[in-house]
């Protein structure tokens, strides 16, 4: 893969240059929290590069709130969606599979990708939430995007990673390649961000959570953990989650014409699996906060061959019942210790 | 581009019946070629209201038409029984797996259905029927609450009795609660299974109606000997896409949609609240 340098101020300029053709969207800060978006000549000054996670992820791009599924839908943007930090790069993959890879294609989910260019970027001020690297993955992306992004001092390191990245710098007379000093202090700004998210999660045990998931259903592990009482059910954690990708469908046409809206839902929602007569599968908060966890650590696994987790931490900033879902995996999984 | 896979074919509805006083059959003609196996489910749009999945009660033979059965429970059911002939619904599938009939050669047949569950299984009798002489005999026990209750009335206590002629057909019949006209047994459906004289190493048996009366037939059928691997489920969960995307209807890591609908119990039991 192809390393390449530029100064910082050099690569503001770029982005600004492409920014009047094609719309890009970069996290900028407000109220001390990063969201997307979209680059304009008055705020390219305020991009924020590699510092964390965003609020939102990067899901909302490419599976909206809400959209329209049929009748097929208008037409699909060219973007670049610029500084995904590796959880949400890790997120797609389960995305991909969902709604790309299998035998039925979402409506627009495939093209939306296609004309979408990710620049992910390296993470190097984590939150206190964040835990990639106890559920395997790191702080910044090794695959999957088209150009990533590690600030390194006044200048950038760019990694080409696809033939689309690639065509996105074409010519541009700014870029050299990177040297192995440039890459080796890279190298060194990412193990002590892997370090950092390590040395904050050590009280939390994840060992082979894989394994001691499996067949972890019964509702009275579950009660175990007293903060999963606090969950209100709100569907922050849903919602804000890479990986998240559950849907209903609504009808809204009339008589003879088919309207179908696709909305996320929340399989913490009391109503999510209620059936016509009422009757629900997962009767208690105890059922539907363990479906979630089990769906992440167990079944996404077994569907998909990866975590349904990423370790970003949205689920934990944003929870409003304050639950730390790490300590209740600790907490669930001491229980299963003799699995 | 591809074909947008939330997308039903338009159908026509040629005839509404009623079966029971909750249950009717919708009678459809579908504008495109559909077809399917029997156990294989479609959702039904009713539009501008919503969308439910149901199990096809017509013969799989049949190129005509297509029914469904259903049973008032809720807001799209309600619509689906306020349909009039001449209205437009939107049909797309099949989806899931079917009934394994090629496991089934050579073999006694046991149906065992309870009030609108007797619909999925009246397409698998229908598909069964088709070529009867593959099996070794089939077995039919029909359950309701009362007779009124009971749907195919016309096919169950009639036409389809008189299958019994040509074909090894044997039909058990019961109610749970008979009124002074019933001529058949009473008792719930387990109740039929008593004195089955079925080689049931040689037998599969085939479940579908409300979870309360599939938990008991389960339990019955492994009583009598049925290894689990021998008892097909039916089971239902909520669901929206029907194609492992929402994940609605999963149980614990099954999909209802794309592992299912029908279950052995050697690979449903243990998976949580299977019985509702």
């Amino acid at each position: 893969m192809d390393i390449l340098y530029i100064t910082k101020q050099d690569w503001d300029n770029f982005i600004q240059g492409k920014a009047e053709s094609v719309d890009i969207f970069a996290p900028f800060e407000q109220d001390g929290r990063l969201l997307y978006g979209k680059v304009s000549p008055e705020n390219k000054q305020e991009i924020v590069y590699n510092r964390v996670r965003t609020v939102e992820p990067l899901k909302m791009f490419f599976v909206p709130l809400k959209e329209r599924v049929v009748p097929d839908a208008q037409e699909i943007p060219e973007r670049v969606i610029m500084g995904v930090t590796n959880c949400d790069m890790s997120g797609l993959k389960i995305l991909d599979k969902v709604f790309r890879d299998g035998e039925y294609k979402a409506p627009n989910y495939a093209e939306r990708r296609a004309k979408t260019l990710i620049i992910s970027a390296d993470c190097l001020s984590p939150y206190p939430s964040c835990f990639c690297e106890i559920v395997g993955t790191h702080p910044y992306s090794e695959e999957g995007f088209d150009l990533n992004i590690s600030l390194l001092g006044d200048g950038v390191l760019v990694d080409v990673g696809s033939e689309k990245g690639r065509s996105f710098i074409g010519g541009d007379q700014k870029f050299f390649q990177a040297s192995k000093e440039q890459i080796d202090q890279r190298e060194n700004n990412r193990q002590k961000t892997s370090e950092k998210i390590r040395e904050a999660n050590r009280e939390f045990d994840l060992t082979d959570i894989r394994k001691r998931m499996r067949g972890a259903y019964h509702t009275e592990i579950w009660r175990m953990p007293k903060d999963i009482e606090n969950c209100v059910q709100c569907g922050s954690c849903t919602n804000t989650c890479p990986t998240c990708v559950c849907f209903l469908l609504e009808d809204t046409g009339e008589q003879g014409q088919t309207t179908k809206g696709k909305v996320w839902d929340s399989c913490l929602f009391p109503g999510y699996a209620r059936m016509a007569a009422g009757a629900s599968p997962r009767p208690t908060l105890y059922d539907r906060y363990a479906n979630r966890l089990l769906c992440k650590y167990w079944y996404m696994v077994e569907h998909f061959g990866l975590f349904g987790c990423t370790g970003c931490g949205r689920c934990i900033a944003g929870c409003a019942g304050k639950i730390d879902k790490r300590k209740v995996l600790t907490e669930v999984l001491r229980e299963r210790q003799q699995i | 581009m591809d074909k947008n896979i939330y997308k039903p074919i338009r159908c026509e509805v040629k005839e509404v019946i009623t079966e029971s006083p909750t249950i009717k059959t919708v009678v459809l003609k579908p504008e495109e070629e559909f077809s399917f196996l029997a156990g294989q489910f479609a959702l039904l749009t009713v539009h501008g209201v919503g969308e439910a999945p149901f199990t096809p009660s017509s013969s799989p033979y049949d190129k005509e038409k297509l029914e469904f059965t259903v049973m008032k429970t809720g807001r799209v059911t309600d619509a689906i029984h306020n349909l009039k002939p001449g209205d437009i619904v939107g049909v797309r599938g099949p989806y899931g797996k079917p009934y394994p009939l090629d496991l089934y050669k050579g073999k006694e047949v046991l149906l065992v259905g309870g009030g609108v569950g007797l619909a999925p299984i009246r397409a698998l009798f229908l598909a069964l029927m088709e070529t009867a002489d593959k099996y070794k005999r089939v077995v039919f026990c029909c359950g309701a609450k009362t007779p009124q209750d009971y749907i195919y009335k016309d096919q169950i206590f009639d036409k389809w009795q008189n299958l019994c002629e040509q074909n090894p057909l044997c039909f058990r019949i019961t109610v749970d609660k008979k009124d002074e006209q019933w001529r058949y047994d009473e008792g719930v459906v387990t109740k039929a299974l008593d004195g089955l004289d079925v080689d049931i190493s040689n037998s599969v048996a085939v479940v579908c109606g409300p979870p309360i009366m599939m938990k008991f037939t389960t339990l019955k059928l492994l009583e009598l000997g049925y290894k689990d691997h021998q008892i097909y489920l039916s089971m239902e969960r909520k669901m929206y896409c029907a194609v492992g995307q929402c994940r609605h209807c999963l149980i614990g890591d099954l999909y209802v949609c794309k592992d299912g609908p029908v279950f052995t119990y050697d690979v449903i039991k243990g998976k949580p609240n299977i019985w509702v």
